[in-house]
């Protein structure tokens, strides 16, 4: 009577982890999905940072956007950077990611930064680069999805 | 005169009562990544929350006690217990989820860390229960909770195609490269947030904490039928809001902050002053509901005295199981587990515990016993069987969902 309760058991706690990444169809899927994520921040902070320029939201709400979307960067940079690359073609994919990813995250950096200290003019300037940034996520998400 | 008033501020009380924490991430989060094409799912759950809640209403201005009060009468000890449990739980869940917004709103007026505030907060939540008034809780947080209607004024000052978004509404299809086990997940979600146990629990008991008679069987008609779907729209609203400004750009909000932004953009700095302040009245009156609610449910089935009608010394059980409930909130929310994290189990949860809720609302709504010639009409009935029917249907999908969509992601 106990053994579809156990079996039920196993089924539960094998979907609930993520075993390693063994193929690169898979590892692909994720560098896509990390991809999404990290465009989603970059777009928020280029709303937030068009907000700015034209003066229609204070600062300290601008920060927490900024924050928030600073984390949200790392943070996916940080998970798809644990996981282990199954090959070679694997290794080419996430360096031609992790370059988008660190001029993500370094820009939203620097934004979070002259937020905090009040510079709000300054935000449209150092915001530049998101464009292109933004342009290469979205492509490199919809390449991989 | 004065009852036309009482009348017209039950309706508005509705209204921004009807929104809270789940409603604001489940919309905005839909519309974001499935366009309008969701909208029906907020009809749906609102015609829901309209059917369940009138009944509820009913059983207690008729038999002038709350439903959950005449369910462990009416069903039995065990049954009860089950309802009981279900319920409390998502209730609870969705108690530290509500403390948790309304730390964030503050977080985003203050850029003061929100766990800092979850304290605060919480004694807040606790001292408004203790000492104020129900009437004046709920009147005065529901009507502060109509500002969110400044997210209205943003979509109509915005001048968007109406039609593309109603097209959108009305020709519901998955969009490109979304799963269609996804879009269903979050259908549940947002019928979990439309039609959440503590609604039904909170409108019930609140008839009786307000003394309702027959006489104010009218009133519960008006507030449900014409303040709840007028909530609805509100939903509607911030979907719409997030299908024009988030989805466009691949934005996928996690955030209350990005919530905001739509309202932001349209109508700046007094826009996001009266955005905030709904945020803050539509989650803080939604932690006051919850924390009633878990009081209320624990009260009527344990037969305690309950309700803010009496003294708290008349009642202390009752205000001993809210306090515990919203220390525990706080506490859940100070691990620092995400509250919006907590916000989408509740609500999808919410969805999975739907019929233990409501099945017992439709069969006292049916007992002559109590309602004398105040049973649901076949009408009702009728409806009412459908919606369990689709309610059990989504129960058993939503756990298989979540585990095949990994919670929509």
């Amino acid at each position: 009577m106990r053994r579809p309760w156990v079996v039920l058991g196993l089924v539960l706690v094998v979907a609930a982890c993520t075993g390693p990444v063994r193929s690169f169809p898979v590892y692909e899927s994720k560098a896509g999905d990390t991809a999404e994520v990290v465009a989603s921040a970059v777009e928020t902070a280029r709303l937030a940072v068009d907000a700015a320029r034209d003066n229609k939201a204070h600062g300290r709400y601008l920060t927490q956007v900024l924050v928030e979307a600073e984390e949200d960067a790392g943070s996916a940079q940080g998970t798809f950077d644990g996981i282990q690359p199954p090959d070679r073609q694997a290794d080419e994919l996430r360096d031609r990611l992790d370059e988008l990813l660190t001029e993500a995250t370094g820009t939203l950096a620097e934004l979070r930064i002259a937020a905090r200290r009040g510079e709000l003019a300054e935000l449209p300037k150092l915001a530049a680069p998101l464009t292109e940034v933004a342009e290469g996520l979205h492509a490199f998400a919809e390449d991989h999805a | 005169m004065k009852r036309l008033f009482s009348v017209a501020l039950g309706i508005l009380t509705a209204i921004g009562g009807f929104v809270d924490i789940g409603d604001i991430v489940a919309n905005s989060e839909t519309g974001a990544r499935f366009g309008m094409s969701l909208a029906w799912v907020v009809v749906v759950g609102v015609i829901g929350i309209c059917l369940f809640a009138e009944m509820a209403g009913r059983v207690a201005t008729v038999s002038g006690r709350a439903v959950f009060d005449l369910v462990r009468e009416r069903l039995g000890a065990r049954v009860a217990l089950v309802n009981l449990v279900a319920s409390f739980f998502i209730t609870f869940l969705t108690l530290a989820a509500e403390i948790g917004g309304v730390a964030l709103a503050i977080e985003l007026a203050t850029s003061v860390n929100y766990l800092l505030w979850v304290p605060i907060v919480a004694f807040c939540v606790w001292l408004v229960i203790w000492r104020v008034k129900f009437e004046v809780m709920e009147n005065a947080f529901g009507l502060l909770g109509l500002t969110l209607v400044v997210a209205a004024v943003a979509l109509w000052r915005l001048g968007p195609d109406w039609g593309g978004l109603l097209h959108g509404a009305t020709h519901p299809v998955v969009p490109q490269g979304e799963g269609h086990p996804t879009w269903w997940f979050f259908a549940i979600a947002l019928l979990g947030a439309a039609m959440t146990p503590y609604e039904v629990f909170f409108f019930s008991s609140g008839a009786v904490e307000e003394g309702w008679s027959r006489a104010d069987l009218i009133t519960n008609r008006l507030n449900v039928y014409i303040g709840f779907p007028l909530g609805g729209l509100l939903s509607l609203v911030l979907m719409a809001g997030a299908t024009l400004f988030l989805e466009p750009r691949g934005i996928q909000p996690g955030h209350l902050s990005q919530v905001a932004l739509p309202t932001v953009l349209v109508l700046g700095k007094l826009g996001l002053a009266v955005l905030l302040i709904g945020f803050f009245a539509a989650t803080f009156g939604a932690a006051l509901e919850t924390g009633l609610s878990c009081g209320y449910s624990i009260a009527q089935y344990f037969g305690f005295q309950w309700g803010k009608f009496v003294r708290p010394a008349q009642a202390p059980r009752f205000h001993l199981v809210v306090l515990v409930s919203v220390l525990a909130g706080a506490g859940l929310i100070l691990t620092t587990l995400d509250p919006i994290t907590v916000t989408e189990y509740s609500i999808v949860l919410s969805a999975a515990a739907l019929p233990l809720t409501y099945f017992p609302i439709l069969v006292v709504a049916n007992d002559p016993d109590y309602m004398g010639d105040k049973v649901n009409s076949r009408f009702t009935n009728a409806l009412g069987s459908l919606y369990l029917l689709v309610l059990v249907v989504v129960a058993v999908a939503t756990i298989p969902l979540m585990v095949l969509t990994k919670a929509g992601s």
